[in-house]
């Protein structure tokens, strides 16, 4: 033990033999795991975007579906069957869960809308105006006019199905659509919003209606939905949070289908999944730069002091015991970089999460699997990552040193003093 | 009486281009316990390889080495440095104190790599610095210390775990007249106090005067060996 902390103490008071040395290393080691946790935090920022977007926006993280609806979305395969459900008692079960934050009722159905002169077709979505904000966004994108309001024959329409149809707020629209019993429902809805997502598919496809309009028009039972949307508290947790949804509903002998993002979206898991390996392997190479700085550094430090070694040798210390205050000297210069690293890391972190980097000038965003990403640098960070770069911070002075140490153990004596 | 150290037909040979060096021909001596031998020589004559390999620190191209009774040339580096920490100080020409630690820790090492408890080293290295002139000097580091303060924390170094041989290297070759007879007496009354055998390597008359045993090397070869008058420590 006591020898222990001779070798730490001749280490610490060796790293500060030559201060700027030590601090320009620590530096470069700080600055990666700046690196390193920033680089991460922006990726995660920019995978939660296209995550919240993909599922935030209309998807939901987590779907409920009649067990026979996917993939086809035949309009008769709604939950419950042709009977339906007790919609309220079947969202309070969902509700109950603990890691279930909001459940929306929808429905689905295909028509065509018409306008004057021009007529389009659209997917309908029968929303519940009142829940389905607490599930998705969808509802926020409307730019012009206003929600809709169940019961009043209202109709929201994308920005672009507006522009393809010539019609503005305040028109009445005529929806035709198949109905449940085989024929043909159509009505007059009045357009009360358009939305704007930024992704065409739904800008230009989609109709909002009331759920219970859509149900109406449609000649479907209230008790009959096609999906309820889900959102959880960590659209990461979806998978898990999917599968205890499954086995629960099992109980209540509805045949139901639950699905998580990964499953509806798989482009975007992949994506997710293929961003989660890119930050690993940027941190192994931010981490390997650092790696062999912190190493030449080492290694001239011990090329110095090859005569305090062989002296040390003299005096009865093992090869080992040399090899050992290099080693430490890692770890406490490892300490130093990740104490610095931190005081410099944490309030960039949280600064820049509090007031992202606005790109729109220099790009306007991609979409990946229906999910877009806005071109503003958003940071996101947990304990997690910080954490996984300081181990990798401190993995990496300890590895860096680990040569020099070799190397210091392999001093001759004899030839050290002779300073040959 | 005792060997404290015995070599029999030691040789070291340098390979070097275009011929090998061969520092040390064939040498065998004999070093009694207690002694204090000096091995004197030109530069070049092979006194630091002798001294390098009788401690260890270089092992000899052909030859047997004995340090007390154990015969050292096919022991492992890691018995070697157990064997120089239990039985042998080195005091070396250029001092070679720590410079990362302070007067007291470098004496105190050795105390420390054996394993001493603290209040015991700190009373062994206070009192050693109390026979030797280096009361008052504990904090300071080596920097901050005469050529001749740094060598005696050096024989400190050496001596503080009652060795049975100090191999001294050159020990008066960077010190003054006054600093050099000083670190002798100190050196000598560590010889007649404890017992402690004293190897030299030197060119220095003073040292060479001072020694009972008198080996002169020329060439890696023995060219003398005599025992000598011992003049008593200087008051």
């Amino acid at each position: 033990m006591a020898h222990d902390r001779l070798w730490w103490r001749v280490a610490w008071r060796n790293l500060w033999r030559n201060r700027l040395r030590t601090l320009i290393t620590a530096s470069g080691l700080a600055f990666g795991y700046l690196g390193a946790v920033l680089m991460v935090g922006v990726s995660d920022g920019m995978l939660v975007e296209l995550i919240e977007n993909g599922t935030r926006l209309m998807l939901g993280e987590v779907q409920v579906h009649s067990e026979d609806y996917l993939p086809e979305r035949n309009m008769h395969r709604t939950i419950g069957g042709y009977e339906g459900t007790d919609l309220e008692i079947f969202l309070n079960q969902i509700n109950s869960q603990e890691d279930v934050t909001a459940a929306a009722p929808r429905a689905y159905g295909g028509g065509l809308l018409s306008s004057g002169e021009e007529t389009q077709a659209a997917l309908l979505m029968g929303i519940d105006p009142d829940r389905e904000p607490h599930v998705t966004t969808l509802l926020s994108r409307v730019v012009h006019g206003r929600p809709l309001v169940t019961g009043a024959n209202e109709i929201l329409l994308g920005s672009e199905m507006v522009e393809q149809l010539g019609t503005a707020l305040g028109d009445e629209i005529v929806v035709v659509a198949p109905s449940s019993d085989g024929s043909m429902g159509n009505d007059l809805f009045t357009l009360v919003g358009t939305f704007d997502t930024g992704i065409p598919a739904i800008d230009q496809n989609y109709g909002l209606l009331a759920l219970s309009d859509l149900q109406f028009l449609m000649a479907m039972d209230p008790a009959r939905i096609h999906e309820v949307a889900i959102t959880v508290g960590n659209a990461q947790d979806s998978p898990r949070i999917a599968e205890t949804l499954r086995e629960f509903l099992s109980d209540t002998e509805l045949p139901v289908q639950v699905s998580s993002w990964t499953d509806l979206r798989p482009e975007l898991a992949e994506m997710v999944s293929l961003m989660n390996a890119f930050h690993f392997i940027v941190v192994i190479i931010i981490f390997g730069m650092a790696a062999f700085g912190v190493a030449n550094t080492m290694l001239i430090g011990t090329f110095e002091r090859r005569r305090e070694f062989a002296v040390v040798r003299a005096l009865g210390t093992a090869p080992i015991g040399i090899g050992q205050t290099v080693v430490y000297e890692g770890i406490v210069l490892g300490m130093i970089s990740l104490v610095a690293g931190s005081l410099i890391t944490w309030p960039i972190l949280v600064w820049l999460h509090n007031s992202p980097i606005d790109l729109t000038q220099v790009s306007s965003g991609f979409s990946v699997g229906g999910a877009q990403w806005r071109p503003v640098l958003r940071v996101e960070y947990s304990i997690e990552s910080p954490i996984v770069a300081g181990l990798g911070l401190f993995l990496t002075s300890i590895l860096a040193a680990v040569y020099p140490a070799w190397k210091a153990t392999r001093v001759l004596p004899a030839d050290a003093l002779a300073d040959r | 009486m005792k060997t404290a150290v015995r070599t029999t037909n030691l040789w070291k040979i340098y390979p070097q281009e275009p011929d090998p060096v061969e520092a040390v021909r064939d040498i065998s001596i004999k070093i009694e316990t207690g002694d204090f031998v000096a091995m004197a020589g030109p530069s070049g004559s092979g006194k630091t390889t002798m001294l390098n390999m009788i401690g260890g620190l270089t092992r000899p191209s052909q030859g047997q080495i004995s340090i007390g009774d154990q015969e050292i040339t096919e022991m492992t580096d890691k018995d070697l440095a157990q064997l120089r920490l239990e039985h042998i100080g080195f005091v070396f020409q250029s001092y070679n104190l720590l410079p990362v630690l302070t007067a007291l820790e470098n004496a105190e090492f050795t105390l420390l790599l054996s394993g001493i408890p603290k209040d015991e080293r700190r009373k062994r290295v206070l009192e050693l610095f109390n026979k030797i002139g280096l009361s008052g000097l504990e904090d300071r580091k080596p920097g901050k210390l005469s050529g001749g303060q740094q060598q005696r924390v050096a024989v400190a170094r050496a001596v503080v775990a009652n060795p049975a041989l100090i191999l001294a290297d050159e020990p008066t070759a960077n010190l003054d007249s006054k600093a050099s007879a000083d670190l002798l007496d100190v050196m000598e009354r560590l010889n007649q106090d404890h017992g402690t055998t004293f190897l030299f390597s030197t060119h220095d008359p003073r040292v060479m005067e001072r020694s009972r045993r008198l080996i002169t090397l020329v060439d890696g070869q023995i060219e003398s060996d005599k025992r000598q008058n011992h003049l008593s420590v200087s008051s």
